[in-house]
This record gives C-alpha cells, sequence and structure tokens, in this order.
C-alpha cells in the first residue's frame, strides 16, 4: 500500500514550512500563557496525535480514501448532531465532545469530510461546468454542516465551511456570472440580514469594526488592543516571553485568536514576515499540488482542504492586524486548539497524498 | 463542451477540467497576493510608522507609578520628648467601575464604619457610581472601622495605607508645630517651614497592571525617610508658658494673647504660646483665627515697650544721660492739632524716670532729639521692618517708616512705640539683645536635624550689634527699676531681680485709636544680671478687672511664667540669697530649722528619668535604664538601634553598658520592671545635671 518511492516523492518543503509554523505557535503559546503550562503541553500532544492522523491520511490511497466520503461525512454529521444534544458547553456554545482527557471538536474534522465528499462528488460530474442540479447537491451538502455547527453555536467556524463549496465550485467550471448574480444578491440581501437574522453582539461586532474607538472599553476594545499589540511590536519585536499585551491580559485570548499579533509584538514585523512568508509557502505549494494532481478527485479534493485552511489564515491575520471584525476564527497550525491543529495537519496529509501519488495509477 | 462518455474520450475529459482548473487558479492566487501585500503594508504602518504611539499606549495601559510616601520623620522637644509623630493608617478607595450596585455598597460599608450621616451616604452613592478607575471613599480611617470594611470583602472597594501625623499633646506647641495636610504636606508652623526636611524623599513604585487593574510586577526606589528635628522647645515650659496666658487671657477676659519665651544668648525659643488655641490633631475643626500664631503673625503696636528702643538711640548717640533731666511739666505735648498727654504731671523727671514711669511727653522729647534718621536706623538694628526668624513661615516683617516720611508728628509718635508694626518675636528678639549685651540674635525654634541618625545641630546666628554693652547695662538698670519703683511692679520677682517694660497701646480699630482696646504688653527678662530668659507676654484687648495696663495685665502672667522657667531650670536666685544652713562639725544634734524660711522649691519636680536629649551617638551607647519602654525605643530608633524587650515597666538593666562603641550594634536586649530601682550612686551626676 504505502510503496517506497511514494516516500520520494512526499512534498517536505511544504511539510517543513508547516512544522515550522507549529513549532512558531508552540514558542508564541509559551510565551502567551506564560510558561511550559498546560496549554502548552496540550499543544505538543495535539501536535503528536496530529502528526500521526497525517501518516495515516497520507498512507491511504486519497482514492479509495474518497470512496468512503460519504460515509466519513455521515459520520461527522452524527457526531455533529450527538453535540447539540450531549457535548460539553464551554463559553455558551455546544461544541466538544468530551472524551475525557480532552475534547474533541468535530466542527474541525467537518472541513476536510466537506471536501472529500464535494471532491468526490464533482470528480464523477459527467457534464462539463456545474449544472443547476449539482449546484443545488453541493449546496445541500455543504448546507448540513454549517446549519448543525450554526446552531451549536459556532458562527466562525461554520463560516469557514463555505470557502470550500465556493472554491470547489469556482474551479470545477461555474460559470462566472453566477458569481456575479451571486454577489449581487448577497449585495441585496445584506440589509435584510441585519435587520432580521444577525444578533445583536453580531451587529455591534460590526459598528465596532468601522469605529473602533467609538466603544473603547467595549466592543471595540479587542480590535484596539490588537492594533497596540501589533504596533508596539516595532521591526525586531520585544524578544520572546517579553511580550506584555498578551501576558497582562490586555489582548483576550492571546494564545488562540490573537497568537499572530503577539507574536508581531514579540517578534516585530521581522517575524511577522517570517510567519507570513511561510503560510503563503504553504498555500502555493498546495495550489501547485493541486495543478499537479493527475485527476479531478485529487485536484479538487487539495482545493477543498485549502479552502478553509487559506480563508482562516487571511481572516484571522487581517483581524490580528486590526483591519477586520474581531471573530473567533483561529489560525490554523499556530492558534491553540487540538482538534483544530490535529484536523488541519490530518487535512494537510490528504494534501501531500495527492500531490505524492500524482504519477501512480 | 459537449457531454461525452467517460470511457470513450478520456483524454479530452481530462484537457476539460485541467482546463477550468488551470485558468481560474491563477485568480484565486492573485487574490491571495494582493491581500498579502495589503496585508504587508498594514503592518509596516503599524509596526514601523505607528510604532512610537502605540507603544507609548500599550505602556500606558500598562504601567503606573506609584510613589511611596517616606514616613515623616518626627518632632521631639529639646529632651527629646516626642511632639509629632507619623502613624499609618488605612484609607479606603472604590473602583466605582467594578461596582455594580452602589447603593449597597454605600449601606455595607456604612454600616461598617458605623458613623455616617445621611449626607455623606448621599455623596458616596454619587462617588460610586459610574465608570471611575479610584474614587477614595474615606480617608485616614481608624483601625478598627478597618477592619469592619476589609471583612465585608466587598467587590470594587480596596485599602491603601496612608501615613497620618499625629500630636500626641494635643494643643501644646500648635502654633510653634503646625499641621500636616491629608496629603502627608506641612500646612503650617514648623511642619510647613521644614515640610521639605520632615517629610524626606518619595520612592516611586513603577507597577505594571494588568487588564483587570491588578498589579503584576513592580521596580521600587524605596523613600528615604525624613529627618527627626529636635526643637528647641522645652515641653514643661511650654506646658507652662500655654497654661499662665491661658489663664492670663481669660482672667482679663482678652480676645487673646501672644508668649515667647527664649534664651537671649541663643536664640533658642523655649516656649512660644499664642491663645485662643487650637488641637492639631483636628486642625480643621479649630475656632477661626484659633490656627494664627499670634507671637509672630499679628503686628501690633508695642507702645511703650518700644521706648526701650528709643531710649538706646538717645543713649548710644550721646543725645541724653541717664542722669539728664527732661522736662514734661503739663503732662501734654502738640503736634499741630494733635495732643499727646501723659498719665500724669510728673514735672521734670531724669531720663531714667522717663522710661520708668514710662512718661510719653519725655520719651517724644528725646525722641524729637534723636531726630528721624537716627531713629529709624536703630528700629531697624534691632530687628524691626524684616522677618526675625527663618522658622516661621509667613513671619510679618512688620511696618517701619522711612525716615523721609516721619514728620515730627510720626517720630513722636514712633518714639513711644505707635506708627511702627511689630510682632511680638521681634520684639522679645530686640529686647534679647539688650539682654546679652547688645548682641541681635536670630530667634530660632529648631535646635538639631537629626538625619539617618547624624546630628546636623543649628547653629546660633549674630545678625549684628545693635548697642555697646555700656549702653546694654544703662538700659538694663532702667529696666531694671521699671519693675523695682515703676509700671512694671507686678511682674517683679521675690528672688530674682527682673529687668522690663510695660506697654499699653491703642489699638487701631476702623482706622482709629480705640479708647477701650489696648494692647497690654510686658517683655523684659531674668535675672537681669546675667539674664537666663527673655520673656515677652501681650495681651490683646483686656477688659477685665486689672484694666487694661501692661504692667497690671500682662506684668502677673509675665511673673508667673519667669518664676516657673527659673525654677524648672534651677537658676540661682540672686536677690534675698537663703542663709546657708549651718551644721556643727562633729555634732550630733539636729539643728532647729522650723523658723527658717522655705528655700523655693521647683514647682515642677523634675523627672530625672526622662531622657535628656536627642543623641547622636558619638558618646557611645545611651544609657536608657530608668526610662520607660516608649522612651527608650524612641532614643534607640534614632539610633538606628532596635531592642528587645523583656518585663514590663521601666528598663532598668541594658545588654550593652552606656559608652560601648555604637557601630556595629543593631539590637540590644532591655530588662523591664516596675519599680524603678535605686541608681548606682555614680551614675546620678552624669543623668541628673541640668541644662
Amino acid at each position: 500500500m504505502f510503496e517506497r518511492r511514494l516516500y520520494f516523492h512526499v512534498d517536505w518543503a511544504m511539510l517543513g514550512a508547516m512544522l515550522a509554523l507549529c513549532l512558531l505557535g508552540l514558542t508564541q503559546i509559551y510565551s502567551a500563557t506564560g510558561g511550559p503550562t498546560d496549554t502548552y503541553f496540550t499543544q505538543l500532544y495535539a501536535l503528536g496525535l496530529g502528526l500521526v492522523a497525517m501518516v495515516v491520511c497520507l498512507a491511504v490511497d486519497y482514492r479509495s480514501l474518497t470512496e468512503r466520503s460519504l460515509l466519513i461525512y455521515g459520520g461527522i454529521v452524527l457526531l455533529l448532531v450527538y453535540v447539540l444534544f450531549f457535548g460539553a458547553v464551554r463559553g455558551g456554545s455546544r461544541r466538544w465532545i468530551d472524551l475525557g482527557a480532552f475534547n474533541l471538536q468535530p466542527s474541525e474534522f467537518a472541513k476536510a469530510a466537506l471536501a472529500l465528499v464535494l471532491a468526490k462528488f464533482f470528480s464523477e460530474s459527467r457534464r462539463d461546468g456545474v449544472s443547476r442540479t449539482d449546484l443545488l447537491t453541493a449546496v445541500a451538502l455543504t448546507a448540513v454542516p454549517v446549519l448543525l455547527i450554526g446552531r451549536q453555536p459556532d458562527l466562525g467556524t461554520a463560516v469557514t465551511l463555505l470557502p470550500v463549496l465556493f472554491i470547489v465550485v469556482f474551479v470545477a467550471g461555474m460559470p462566472m456570472r453566477v458569481f456575479a448574480i451571486i454577489a449581487l444578491a448577497g449585495l441585496l440581501v445584506a440589509p435584510v440580514a441585519w435587520q432580521f437574522v444577525l444578533e445583536d453582539y453580531q451587529k455591534e461586532r460590526v459598528v465596532t469594526f468601522l469605529d473602533p474607538e467609538q466603544d473603547a472599553r467595549g466592543a471595540g476594545y479587542q480590535q484596539i488592543q490588537a492594533r497596540i499589540t501589533v504596533g508596539s511590536g516595532g521591526l525586531w519585536g520585544k524578544g520572546f516571553t517579553r511580550g506584555t499585551q498578551g501576558q497582562l491580559r490586555f489582548l483576550p485570548v492571546a494564545h488562540n485568536d490573537f497568537i499572530f499579533s503577539v507574536l508581531a509584538e514579540e517578534q516585530g514585523f521581522a517575524g511577522v514576515l517570517v510567519a507570513l512568508g511561510l503560510y503563503l509557502f504553504v498555500i502555493m505549494r498546495a495550489i501547485e499540488a493541486a495543478r499537479l494532481s493527475k485527476d479531478r478527485l485529487g485536484s479538487y479534493l487539495v482545493l477543498g482542504v485549502l479552502a478553509s485552511f487559506s480563508f482562516q489564515v487571511v481572516y484571522n491575520i487581517t483581524m490580528s492586524a486590526g483591519l477586520a471584525p474581531v471573530k473567533g476564527l483561529t489560525l490554523p497550525l499556530m492558534s491553540y486548539g487540538g482538534s483544530s491543529l490535529i484536523a488541519t495537519l490530518a487535512g494537510f496529509g490528504l494534501i501531500l497524498n495527492v500531490r505524492m501519488r500524482r504519477f501512480t495509477n | 463542451m459537449s457531454e461525452k462518455g467517460r470511457s470513450g474520450l478520456a483524454d479530452n475529459q481530462t484537457f476539460d477540467w485541467h482546463a477550468t482548473l488551470r485558468s481560474r487558479l491563477p485568480i484565486g492566487a492573485a487574490i491571495l497576493l494582493v491581500w498579502a501585500v495589503a496585508i504587508e503594508a498594514r503592518l509596516v504602518h503599524l509596526q514601523v510608522f505607528q510604532h512610537e504611539a502605540l507603544a507609548a499606549r500599550a505602556r500606558r495601559q500598562q504601567q503606573r507609578t506609584a510613589e511611596t510616601l517616606p514616613n515623616r520623620g518626627d518632632i521631639v522637644d529639646r529632651n527629646g520628648r516626642v511632639l509629632a509623630y507619623s502613624v499609618d493608617t488605612e484609607s479606603v478607595y472604590a473602583v466605582p467601575g467594578d461596582i455594580d450596585d452602589p447603593t449597597a455598597v454605600v449601606t455595607a460599608i456604612c454600616g461598617a464604619l458605623a458613623d455616617c450621616d445621611a449626607a455623606e451616604r448621599r455623596r458616596l452613592v454619587e462617588r460610586l457610581s459610574g465608570d471611575g478607575a479610584f474614587a477614595y471613599v474615606r480617608r485616614q480611617v481608624p483601625p478598627d472601622q478597618a477592619r469592619r470594611v476589609k471583612v465585608l470583602e466587598l467587590e470594587g472597594i480596596g485599602f491603601l495605607t496612608e501615613s497620618r501625623r499625629f500630636y500626641p499633646n494635643r494643643e501644646l506647641a500648635a502654633h510653634v508645630l503646625g499641621y500636616v495636610g491629608v496629603d502627608n504636606v506641612g500646612l503650617s508652623g514648623i511642619e510647613a517651614s521644614y515640610d521639605e526636611e520632615i517629610r524626606g524623599k518619595k520612592g516611586s513604585t513603577l507597577i505594571q497592571t494588568d487588564a483587570r487593574h491588578r498589579p503584576f510586577g513592580s521596580v521600587d526606589r524605596p523613600p528615604t525617610a525624613g529627618a527627626t528635628l529636635q526643637l528647641t522647645l522645652d515641653t514643661q515650659l511650654q506646658h507652662i508658658a500655654e497654661r499662665e496666658l491661658r489663664l492670663g487671657v481669660r482672667a482679663n477676659r482678652a480676645r487673646g494673647g501672644a508668649a515667647v519665651l527664649m534664651d537671649p544668648w541663643t536664640g533658642e525659643i523655649l516656649a512660644l504660646a499664642s491663645y485662643p488655641t487650637f488641637n492639631p490633631n483636628l486642625f480643621q475643626d479649630a475656632q477661626p483665627g484659633a490656627r494664627r500664631n499670634r507671637a509672630v503673625d499679628e503686628l501690633y503696636e508695642p507702645g511703650s515697650t518700644f521706648k526701650v528702643v528709643t531710649a538706646s538711640a538717645a543713649l548710644e548717640q550721646g543725645v541724653v544721660h541717664p542722669g539728664d533731666m527732661i522736662d514734661v511739666r503739663g503732662g501734654r505735648i502738640r503736634f499741630g492739632s494733635r495732643v499727646i498727654s501723659d498719665t500724669h504731671d510728673y514735672g521734670v523727671l531724669s531720663f531714667n524716670d522717663v522710661i520708668v514711669k514710662s512718661s510719653n511727653v519725655g520719651a517724644i522729647k528725646v525722641g524729637l532729639q534723636v531726630g528721624p534718621e537716627r531713629m529709624v536706623e536703630y528700629v531697624r538694628r534691632f530687628g524691626f521692618g524684616r522677618p526675625s526668624s527663618p522658622d516661621f513661615p509667613g513671619e510679618s516683617a512688620g511696618i517701619v517708616w522711612s525716615p523721609a516720611k516721619l514728620t515730627d508728628s510720626a517720630l513722636a509718635s514712633v518714639s513711644m512705640g505707635y506708627q511702627v508694626g511689630v510682632t511680638p518675636l521681634q520684639m522679645a528678639a530686640a529686647v534679647s539683645s539688650v539682654a546679652n549685651g547688645g548682641e541681635l540674635i536670630v530667634p530660632r525654634v529648631v535646635r538639631s536635624i537629626v538625619r539617618d541618625g547624624q546630628r546636623i545641630p543649628v547653629e546660633r546666628k549674630v545678625l549684628r550689634r545693635t548697642i555697646t554693652p555700656d549702653v546694654a547695662s544703662q538700659l538694663t538698670a532702667i529696666m531694671e527699676d521699671v519693675v523695682q519703683q515703676g509700671t512694671g511692679e507686678p511682674a517683679s520677682l521675690e528672688h530674682y531681680s527682673v529687668a522690663g517694660k510695660t506697654g499699653t497701646a491703642a489699638r487701631l480699630v476702623d482706622g482709629r485709636y480705640s479708647r477701650s482696646e489696648y494692647n497690654a504688653s510686658f517683655v523684659g527678662f531674668v535675672p537681669s544680671r546675667r539674664p537666663a530668659f527673655t520673656l515677652i507676654v501681650v495681651i490683646d484687648s483686656p477688659r477685665g478687672s486689672a484694666g487694661y495696663f501692661g504692667g497690671t495685665v500682662a506684668g502677673p502672667v509675665f511673673k508667673r511664667i519667669a518664676d516657673a522657667a527659673l525654677r524648672h531650670y534651677g537658676i540661682t536666685p540672686n536677690i534675698h540669697p537663703e542663709t546657708p544652713v549651718m551644721v556643727a562639725r562633729g555634732g550630733s544634734e539636729v539643728p532647729d530649722v522650723s523658723d527658717v524660711a522655705p528655700r523655693p522649691v521647683s514647682a515642677v519636680v523634675f523627672d530625672e528619668s526622662r531622657p535628656r536629649a536627642v543623641t547622636d551617638g558619638r558618646d557611645g551607647f545611651p544609657d536608657v535604664r530608668g526610662l520607660s519602654a516608649r522612651d527608650a525605643l524612641h532614643l534607640l530608633a534614632n539610633l538606628g538601634v532596635t531592642a528587645e524587650l523583656r518585663g514590663s515597666g521601666v528598663v532598668v538593666r541594658q545588654g550593652h553598658e552606656p559608652g560601648t562603641d555604637l557601630s556595629g550594634v543593631s539590637t540590644v536586649v532591655l530588662e523591664l520592671a516596675r519599680e524603678q530601682p535605686r541608681r548606682p550612686e555614680g551614675d546620678a551626676a552624669s543623668s541628673g545635671a541640668m541644662p
């Protein structure tokens, strides 16, 4: 099953960059939480488990794996339903399954599952382009986990599933004018959503994003603090464990959502350039893997996995720089979060899988 | 593309999806790159261009500098008795932003404080509402109240340790000491004029705070403790002066008064009293005017006491000689429409008698002969017209006219002590210069400053020579006569010769000299030959049965204070000395002494167990035996030595012998017992000596 020559086709460069990001994240978690805390070790174990998951996802040929994509998808959906009823509650939302040693967050795994099922679905499409039925089916497949996760509620993670659908449909050849129509519809729907769909706290986030100083101690607080944190780092940063904003808790959940700000404070613009470069490199390598893939299934799978990853990276960094409303979206690979790290590494196992099997039949 | 079977045209189909993919992937990559550039630009903006501003903002919200107030130094009298010290008290503060229900919190706090009224409750609720980060609830609360508030463990309520000034003797020397505001700044008296010395240097603490204002780490610069001030005051004399002044003011139904007792040779003020007085512990509650130190703040026209200056000028300039006869017949003198008269028609008086009988007409005639230039020169020589001591903040300079403005009428006024404004302290300093043979010495109330265990004495400062010793002794003789035969008779003492001068001056009320309000004063020195004390007593607006004359009103007060001071200091009587008691050598029978008049015995029992002075440690380890634990600790603390106490009562044994080297000693064992044991013979001489 795992032929020896495949070993040579593993994208070691991308793997190295990812590991570098994971280690960067670990050091920043260490610094932001003030030393070798439980948080730090949890992340360390998650990294180990993630690497195991990655090897598993890489070992099995993605083609045989996608044969069971519906099964995997179904399993995840069941887990999400289970979470809704029996999940552990933290911070007012029900997202986790308590496994004793750690909490499993099924929504993180939903991203890869959705990528698998959508890739499988579109790779088997007999028509070129995307037909209306194809689109509806894909939307339905996406909607199920999105709605389930949204119910937890975890709007952030739910939204990260949308890029998967979006990208796969995009590369599968959906006419550009459809995107135009969607964009237009979005513009029309926004005021309605504002009025009837969004909760007050969500509206507040948007308002304060537009003018954070208006409520510097309240809702605009995090955004302002993010800006202060990043700015006070300067060109070269304050040095490892010297960052004060995160350690003194001016920046909330520094080791989580705002890990990038902490990096910016301690390692400065220089450190941020390195991290940003690594992320871009990983994404570009993955795009290349999609391009090199010998079949549709591989390409779509790679891009599907990459879509939610890239979306989170872009959004989180934009938010950390104080340019987007604050939303509970983590920075994959670097932020604290066991399920997220494991799921991300497993997803990248799939990407590596596709790339290294580009010559096999 | 057309729909084809998957099996038949695999190549074609492969091309198909791949083309779409390849054409669309660059769009995604491009968007990603545009984003990356935008983010880079943003980061450069934040981290390079806005770096300074944002870093400053971070510092601002993370750090605050808290000042650590140093311990304010003690103030002690010349014998080391504590007049003022500082205690740590707690202040209750609130973080209004952390308080959800101000009314409930205030109710709880007031329940614990147990003494807030409705108005304070309202004020507190108002202060605790809102979003502030700091508000005082109440400052410097007693320990039991603080404890009761503490046990409530209220959210948003905290405690600060603040230093509070405490004056254990309450009113005693209140005007000299002054008082300290709630922010540890001296507001009046010595507390204000020596504020910098006593206050010490503030330390600072750089406190890092987290987002919830909890202190995190800190960098300390410790405060430097304030210096201990040793005053020239003698607590017992001060007490006597205040008591007698109070009695004198009350007996004469006067508005107030002042008394200054000083050493004419050194300028040291031994007692300075002003009445009405106040309690510096509660200085806010003082009666209006009670906080004013009349001895240095209040300008008065001295009246006849000022004739000492007139006489000095006349005698030294050779205008008159003590025996010269001066014609004061008629008892009146006219300047235009103004008529100045004596109380009696004295006929022809010798110059001495002009002063002794306090003839205005005589003094004016002499003053006119002296002339305005020389008169003003002497007035200034005696220190009038400028603040006499640096120790008193806000001391009045006094009012002295320039010679050019002195018309004959004005000069006449000055000659008898009108149209000049002086303070009692200035007057005491001027008369002291007569007492000591002609040197004007700066009066002072600070004897030494003890800083870091080092005693820095304040030097005696001679300002200038006022008159020759010859003239001084002539004046002394005249002033002795004032008391023996003249207006100052009520101030005479049985066993000591007194030199003095009375003064009775109409007060200016609404620009006119009052016919009912007078300043009655007496200034003089005792014993007149080789004096030990100069004393001035000024009584404001007496309305009692004793009239309003300086001799009858201020004289008795002078007498009582002087008498007590002389006895307290054990000054040998210089008139009517006691016959020594003769005891037959070898005789065994006790002589009959029943008809021998008892010697004046000091009214104040001198307690030889009290500490002599603040010791500076130069003489080695002090002898603290016989002291109370509190006094011993205080004395040792000034040397930087702590003591370990065993037992209770007074010190009977000390771990280090007196006189042993102090260096390296940090703790001494003191044994205490209830009964004070007899001292060994040898010690009595060394510790019982009088100053």
